[in-house]
């Protein structure tokens, strides 16, 4: 019945299949509609959050989901301007994922304010010295860049393209997309490092706070290379779920394999200068600030565990299991690696807003914990069953993936 | 042009141009955030005309001098003065909080009604004041006329003294009752021992700033004691400056309450055994001759042994306490050190200006008499008494009696019939009111002897430490009135309601700020017009009295309370010096300590309370000290360790019945001339203390009201959750005592005690006592809004309380109690 | 920084823990005079809003050798690189040059908490709630209009009564004055202290009672190490309590009372 929306010479399920596998995916929008709902109507008096953890759950998700959403421009990054063709193959599936998750993590952050209404004050009343605020910029901004890069795409729809103004509007797009993937390559080296300045910058928060070069403090840049690194990991394990669901071959193994080995060297890098980093900041902040390397670990579940699991468990393994040829050749492993990696990320990002924020600075405060509401998960979770729906619907209207016509020929 | 797809979408596209380039949009968003900046339910006080109106806080006896900031009609914020002696400045908590007690219409009473429901329900029905004033007016007489009219009694939360109290107990005798309760406070207990000791019932005057050792027995000097906002006041000048620290204090107390904490020395001597330590205190000052001879050879009583008149030889206070109080029984019995107790003695004596002070806590409870006598007899001994520095004995304020009383034959007869309380009667000779055995007698007797019962500015059903006992003889009274302004639990056992104002709406007086060592009288304005219909107590019984005919009448010829105080007042103005300003520049206790005589800044009475009534005050800057020939009133004439007054009573009691019995209904255990002197009783109580092995002793906070005001919403904010938790409140515990219960920080735990039990969390404190549970006063209310109602548990519940020796008050500061975890 | 504020003045105070008693009457002199919301159930620590917060020390002491000691903390109004001021994306929070306080615009406020992320006083809280006042209960009665109150999802925090800096500066100007004198501007919680432990005034201005007290061989400021400058100054002679002020490593702190601390 929806027949003539899907791409040409590809097979699709049934609309009723169709219908079905979205229903969960729907349910979880539905729990984190109503969350936001509660959250906009009656308050943040909704959220565990208190003035302690003045960041909590949806903090960390944004900066988890904006991570790894780095595949997109990276991708893009590594086709239109280093040149790398084989990645053609998946770039679209990139901007899709990085599409989702930088517009979750928009609409999270709005929810996360206390006067959204007032949101866009930070553009106009802007203070230049404010990280959130490049991040601001930079995110809104890399958004409609994205939102660029995905408009062709859906003007590919067998429908639209019929239209001859879409058409060629969506072929111009195309070809001077080498400058939109410029231009969101800039915004996103900045605003991921800036995320990563948003913590360096608090140097009366001693867990956080980073030395650096001129304004910026080294955790801009290890957020950087650690988003490159993981970006790229994330769009292959996604695309492979996809391969997975559908059963179907959807990107030529080049492309997995380009994307991996460059994962796992850029992920190899940055440990190592996260491991430099923690050193520093070991025998710099720390001692200056009065402290030892221990006062950060004591108090609550957050003990060294973290760092190991950070710097060893999430980062060395995945690094090298993606670094050998032979380990990521075997999908098993090639999937491992992404995920240990993908989750050395967040791991990341969780330790840089919680235990900043629950590590108490003076020595009489007190160590409180945090654990969030229903209403905190649910719009976390609805970020997720937003994404499923958004790249279902892409995959099933739009050739997303070049070559899976030609990796699943159609036999009638 | 015909509607095909490419067209609409041309359109779809060309649009959304349009709107964006069009102001629409950008003046949305512009607007909606200019919503959020003026929601409607954010409320936006109104501006107006600015002023401030000068005048004395009256929510506790302290009569702190406040500046109230008004808008227009309203009062917006209450400030300390800087022209006003008791406190130069600052304001306690519970001061600065008092304007969301006027302004909480969820609390208070805003006209006068009758119950409309059970008791305790908190159903009451509107009636007018002519409605209320007529029922209770026709219910005094007809027990007048039935020839009972000590059936009327009333209980009274007023400051000792103060007008409001002599007006309240003037209406119960013109009425013809003896039944008037007070609450009894650490200032009764106090003049009774100096009334024993040396005869005079004037007010405990401590001369604080001028002096350098302060060795305070439990007295709460940061928990809101004597006059919290002068007392506050002495501690910063004492703490003057790091390098050159004007005094050194030292808090005996079981707890490390603040003022234990931030004084120079703490000493932990077991609860209740405070007169043990006085006593070994003394007993080494007098081994090392540390005690001042000119005093002790000259104007004192019974301190060697001596012979009476009757040939019969007495021990006197010195071999009493050679005998039984050498620092190692005193430390047998207190749990202390005794080098710890020989070097304190020391250093007490040796001080230039010590001074011994007492009143547990915020001094609201009553204390232990022979305690009292003994700390008492410690000023005396380092000759301290009526000197700057030490505590001074003065006359009362030089207030105007109200007048002969009219008695008609009825009102005679009820006066002659003992009080219910059994005070003044030969088992409690010198207490004036005993609350306590009033509401035994009347839970004890068939039907209550009190028909009528009249409240006056107290909660009794909450601030009592009797365990619950008061509250039970409140429901076998027949008709209970209520004067108070607020919803508190003793009204919502009324029957009737005749709402006062609250101090912000209302003048009154301060009669002498406890402890203060010069003579000042203060005066409260209404800040604000009354809110509401409701009515000047005072006012009340004068328009009561008009109702009851001629003779009750006959007793109240004013038209108004404020014409009582001004009548009163011209006693001030007789008595010749006295000032009515006050700038500031030289602090009382000094003036005063430079000595000089004072001439009045007014010159007639008229011009004089006209001032009063505009700056509040009226002090008398000067003082003749030492001069202790003429001093004391006993029948020796001089200060008497060895107490004839008790001798007299005890012996008058006894040719009824023997020493041995008269004493032992007295309450008292000692044998022989240590009873008329100074001593340690230990509390003995029938309690099983296998079974109730620890003790609970309440504390107070000066964050926190205790006593009948509620406690404003904004004090919430200052209690730690370790406290007050969401409903619980916490039982301070010592670490080694919890962990024999295995308890940890947050458990929950009953608290039983032979009265009854309470459940509350566990906070574990090194500051407790080991063997000791501790429970703050002023949480558990039943009464009152959300703010206040079921926030905590109230440990007078539990309290088991015997009876003080002699005094006959009741014994609150240490209730065996046992824990168990739940 | 420091040259911006040499110009102009530097408000500041110095509370002295000797004295303070922990009555907690700065508190309800901050909440009254500023407005503060309160609500039914205050004992949620981390969500209660007070600008001047009462801490609770003990020695860690066994009985009878335990003690209490207490910090009152307002807002430091940190001189350096103001932590809030700095993260704060949209303007919201202002360090004035002229006086070196640290303001806070509420209706411009969008609810982030990066301010309060990077603040390590916690002197700053959020509105998790509409401010509570029930129809009828009269309450709102007391509220003053010096002071605007704030909206649900706003920061707020202590201003040093800034309200009482410009109604200071209004008298000065009507009676054609440049200068204020020491007593007239004064904030709130050093007015209503009982054991006037807290004194305000002018860091910059050597007469002032303040400058002279942050001199003092006793004075020493919470988390010193981390270079926020706060122009908030403690005072005690105990040496358990000065070291609760701030982090040192294992034999870093000299008990010393004459040196000075950091
Ligand atoms: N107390 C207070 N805090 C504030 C503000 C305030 O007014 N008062 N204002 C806020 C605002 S708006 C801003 S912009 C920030 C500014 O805060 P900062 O950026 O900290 O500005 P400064 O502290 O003046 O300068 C920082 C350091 O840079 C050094 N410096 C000067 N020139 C150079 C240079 O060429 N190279 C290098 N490497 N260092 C240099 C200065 O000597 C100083 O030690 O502070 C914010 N915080
Ligand atoms: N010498 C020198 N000059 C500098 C700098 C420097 O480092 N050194 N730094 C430069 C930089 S980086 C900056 S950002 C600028 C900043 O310079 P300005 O923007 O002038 O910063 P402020 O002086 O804080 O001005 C803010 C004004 O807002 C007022 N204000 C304070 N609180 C409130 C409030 O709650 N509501 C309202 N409506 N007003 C309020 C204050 O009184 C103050 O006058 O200064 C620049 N000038
Ligand atoms: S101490 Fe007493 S008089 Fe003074 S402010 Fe507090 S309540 Fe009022
Ligand atoms: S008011 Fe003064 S004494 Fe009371 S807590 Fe505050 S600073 Fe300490
Ligand atoms: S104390 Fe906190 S809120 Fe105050 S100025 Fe410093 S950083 Fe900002
Ligand atoms: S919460 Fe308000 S003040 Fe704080 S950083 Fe965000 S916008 Fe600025
Ligand atoms: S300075 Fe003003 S705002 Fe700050 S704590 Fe004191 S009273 Fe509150
Ligand atoms: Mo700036």
């Amino acid at each position: 019945m929806d027949s003539s929306l899907l791409p040409e010479g590809v097979k699709r399920c049934s609309p009723k299949v169709f219908f079905l596998w979205t229903l969960p995916w729907l349910g979880l929008l539905a729990w984190g509609l109503f969350s936001a709902f509660l959250c906009l109507w009656k308050g943040l008096n909704q959220t565990n959050m208190n003035d302690y953890f003045a960041f909590a759950l949806w903090i960390v998700f944004d900066l988890a989901v904006i991570a790894l959403g780095a595949g997109a421009f990276f991708t893009g990054f590594l086709t239109y301007l280093i040149g790398k063709k084989e990645l053609k193959d998946i770039i679209n599936a990139a901007v899709i994922i990085g599409f989702i998750c930088y517009s979750g993590a928009i609409a999270m952050l709005g929810i996360d304010i206390g006067q959204p209404i007032r949101g866009w004050f930070i553009f106009w009343h802007v203070n230049v010295h404010s990280m959130l605020a490049e991040v601001s910029f930079c995110i809104t901004c890399y958004l409609g860049v994205l939102a660029i890069e995905y408009l062709p795409l859906i003007l590919e729809n067998r429908k639209l393209e019929e239209i001859r103004e879409l058409r060629l509007f969506g072929h111009n797009l195309h070809g001077i997309m080498a400058v939109f993937a410029g231009t969101g390559a800039f915004l996103s080296f900045f605003h991921q490092g800036s995320l990563g300045g948003m913590y360096g910058v608090m140097y009366a928060r001693p867990f956080a706070f980073r030395d650096g070069f001129y304004i910026w403090p080294w955790t801009f840049f290890l957020f950087v290379l650690s988003s490159i690194a993981a970006g790229p990991s994330f769009t292959i394990l996604c695309t492979k779920l996809a391969e997975k669901i559908t059963r179907k071959n959807l990107v030529p193994a080049k492309a997995f394999q380009t994307l991996a080995k460059i994962s796992g060297w850029l992920l190899a890098g940055y440990v190592i200068l996260k491991i430099a980093d923690t050193l520093s900041w070991l025998y710099g902040v720390v001692p200056r600030a009065g402290l030892t390397f221990m006062d950060f670990y004591r108090e609550g579940p957050y003990g060294v565990w973290l760092v190991v699991a950070e710097i060893v468990v999430f980062g060395m393994i995945p690094a090298t299991i993606l670094m050998i040829p032979k380990a990521r050749q075997h999908e098993g492993w090639l999937i491992t690696g992404c995920l240990m990696n993908c989750t050395g990320i967040v791991l990341n990002r969780f330790v840089f807003t919680l235990v900043t924020l629950a590590v108490p600075v003076m020595p009489f405060d007190k160590f409180v914990s945090y654990l969030p509401t229903w209403q905190e998960w649910g719009i976390a979770m609805s970020v997720v069953g937003y994404g499923f729906l958004l790249f279902s619907l892409s995959y099933r209207y739009l050739p997303i993936f070049p070559k899976e016509r030609e990796l699943n020929p159609v036999t009638e | 042009m015909e509607l095909n797809r490419r067209n609409f979408v041309k359109f779809l596209v060309g649009g959304v141009a349009g709107i964006n380039i069009t102001p629409l949009p950008w003046k949305l968003t512009d607007d909606i955030a200019i919503w959020t900046q003026n929601w409607s339910w954010v409320p936006v006080p109104p501006v107006g005309e600015f002023m401030h109106v000068k005048s004395v806080c009256t929510l506790c006896p302290g009569g702190c001098g406040i500046e109230v900031r008004k808008v227009d009609a309203r009062a917006v914020k209450i400030e300390g003065r800087t022209d006003y002696p008791v406190n130069p400045g600052g304001i306690c908590p519970i001061g600065m909080g008092g304007l969301q007690l006027l302004y909480n219409e969820d609390i208070r009473f805003t006209r006068p009604m009758k119950r409309g429901g059970p008791r305790g329900s908190g159903k009451f029905v509107d009636i007018t004041w002519e409605e209320a004033l007529d029922l209770l007016a026709s219910r005094i007489s007809t027990l007048r006329t039935a020839g009972r009219p000590e059936a009327l009694a009333a209980v009274d939360g007023n400051p000792a003294r103060s007008t409001m109290a002599i007006t309240i107990e003037r209406l119960l005798k013109s009425v013809g009752s003896n039944n008037y309760e007070r609450i009894p406070s650490a200032e009764d207990t106090y003049s009774m021992a100096s009334f024993l000791m040396q005869g005079t019932w004037g007010p405990t005057a401590y001369d604080l700033e001028n002096a350098d050792y302060i060795l305070s027995f439990g007295s709460g000097l940061l928990e809101g004691w004597g006059a919290p906002g002068r007392v506050l006041n002495a501690w910063s000048l004492w703490h003057e400056s790091p390098s050159k620290r004007k005094a050194t204090v030292v808090q005996i107390e079981s707890r490390a309450s603040n003022t234990a904490s931030k004084a120079d020395q703490w000493v932990a001597p077991r609860p209740g055994t405070e007169a043990a330590l006085a006593l070994g205190l003394a007993s080494v000052i007098i081994d090392e001759r540390l005690y001042n001879s000119e005093f002790i050879n000259n104007y004192s009583f019974g301190f060697d042994d001596w012979r009476s008149a009757d040939g019969n030889n007495h021990i006197g206070f010195k071999t009493l306490l050679q005998e039984k109080y050498s620092p190692s029984r005193v430390a047998a019995i207190t749990g202390l050190n005794p080098k710890d107790i020989v070097s304190l003695a020391r250093d007490f004596a040796r001080a230039r200006a010590p001074i011994a002070i007492c009143g547990k806590g915020k001094g609201d409870l009553n204390g232990d008499l022979y305690e009292f006598m003994a700390i008492h007899s410690l000023n005396a001994l380092v000759g301290n008494l009526n000197n700057p520095g030490g505590l001074l004995i003065h006359d009362p304020l030089p207030l105007a009696p109200l007048g002969e009383l009219p008695a008609d034959a009825i009102a005679q007869e009820g006066i002659k019939k003992p009080r219910l309380d059994l005070a003044g009667t030969e088992r409690y000779p010198y207490t004036q009111s005993m609350i306590n055995n009033f509401a035994d007698i009347i839970i004890d007797s068939a039907e209550s002897p009190v028909d009528t019962l009249l409240i006056f500015s107290a909660n009794p059903a909450f601030t009592l430490p009797d365990g619950g006992r008061f509250k039970k003889a409140l429901k076998k009274i027949p008709f209970i009135v209520s004067f108070s302004p607020f919803y508190d639990e003793t009204s919502l056992m009324a029957d009737l309601i005749l709402p006062d104002h609250t101090c912000f709406e209302k003048a009154d007086d301060i009669v002498w700020p406890p402890g203060l060592q010069y003579p000042l009288y203060g005066l409260s304005r209404p800040v604000v017009k009354p809110l509401y219909d409701t009515r000047n107590s005072g006012d009340v019984i004068i328009q009561l009295a008009k109702r009851m005919g001629k003779l009750v009448e006959a007793a109240f010829p004013w038209e108004t309370y404020e014409d009582i105080l001004a009548s009163r007042a011209r006693g001030l103005f007789d008595s010749g010096a006295g000032l009515i300003e006050y700038d500031g520049t030289v602090p009382v206790w000094k003036r005063m300590a430079q000595g000089g005589k004072v001439k009045p800044d007014y010159a007639t009475f008229e011009e004089m309370w006209k001032k009063i009534e505009a700056g509040g005050l009226w002090y008398r800057p000067s003082h003749t000290y030492k001069n202790w020939g003429t001093l004391f009133k006993t029948s020796t004439g001089k200060f008497e360790f060895f107490s004839t007054y008790i001798e007299q009573a005890v012996s008058s009691y006894a040719q009824k019945t023997s020493e041995e019995i008269a004493t032992k209904a007295m309450g008292i255990v000692a044998k022989g001339d240590e009873i008329f002197m100074p001593h340690y009783e230990a509390v003995e109580s029938e309690v099983d203390r296998a079974t109730y092995p620890l003790l609970m002793v309440p504390y107070e906070m000066i964050n926190l009201s205790s006593s009948w005001l509620p406690n404003p919403p904004h004090l919430n904010k200052t209690l730690f959750d370790d406290q007050l938790s969401k409903e619980e409140s916490f039982a301070e515990i010592n670490p080694k005592t919890a962990a024999e219960y295995g308890l940890r920080e947050g458990d929950r735990i009953l608290i039983k005690s032979p009265a009854g039990e309470l459940r509350v969390r566990v906070n574990l404190f090194e500051g407790a006592m080991p063997g000791v549970v501790y429970l703050p006063l002023g949480l558990g209310h039943t009464a009152y809004d959300e703010f206040l109602q079921g926030k905590g548990v109230n440990p007078n519940d539990i309290i088991y309380s015997g009876k003080d020796p002699l005094s006959g008050h009741s014994i609150w500061w240490n209730t065996p109690v046992q824990l168990k975890k739940v | 920084m420091e040259k911006k504020h040499a110009q102009g003045k530097r408000y500041g105070m110095v509370i002295d823990l000797d004295k303070c008693t922990g009555c907690a009457s700065c508190m309800i002199a901050c909440a009254t005079e500023n407005n503060l919301a309160v609500r039914p159930d205050e004992s949620d620590k981390q969500r209660s809003i007070t600008w001047m917060r009462l801490y609770k020390v003990t020695n860690g002491k066994e009985f009878p050798h335990a003690q209490v000691s207490y910090f009152p903390r307002p807002c430091m109004h940190c001189d350096h690189h103001t932590p809030c001021v700095s993260v704060c994306p949209a303007t919201a929070t202002q360090t004035d040059y002229q006086t070196g306080i640290v303001s806070q615009i509420y209706t411009r406020c969008i609810g982030c908490r990066y301010c309060m992320a990077a603040c390590p006083y916690h002197a700053r809280v959020f509105n998790w709630w509409d401010a509570y006042f029930p129809k009828g209960k009269g309450l709102e009665r007391y509220l003053s209009p010096e002071v605007s109150p704030r909206m649900r999802g706003v920061v707020e925090k202590c201003t040093f009564c800034h309200h009482r800096l410009m109604r200071a500066k209004r008298k000065a100007y009507a009676d054609n004055r440049r200068e204020l004198g020491e007593d007239e501007y004064v904030t709130a919680c050093a007015e209503a202290c009982p054991a006037q432990a807290i004194t305000f005034g002018d860091l910059n201005n050597p007469k002032h009672k303040v400058s002279k007290l942050s001199k003092s061989p006793y004075a020493f400021r919470l988390l010193e190490r981390l270079g926020t400058e706060p122009k908030v100054y403690y005072l005690s002679t105990k040496d358990w309590v000065r070291k609760m002020a701030d982090n040192y490593l294992p034999g870093e702190y000299g008990p010393s009372n004459k040196t000075k601390l950091g």
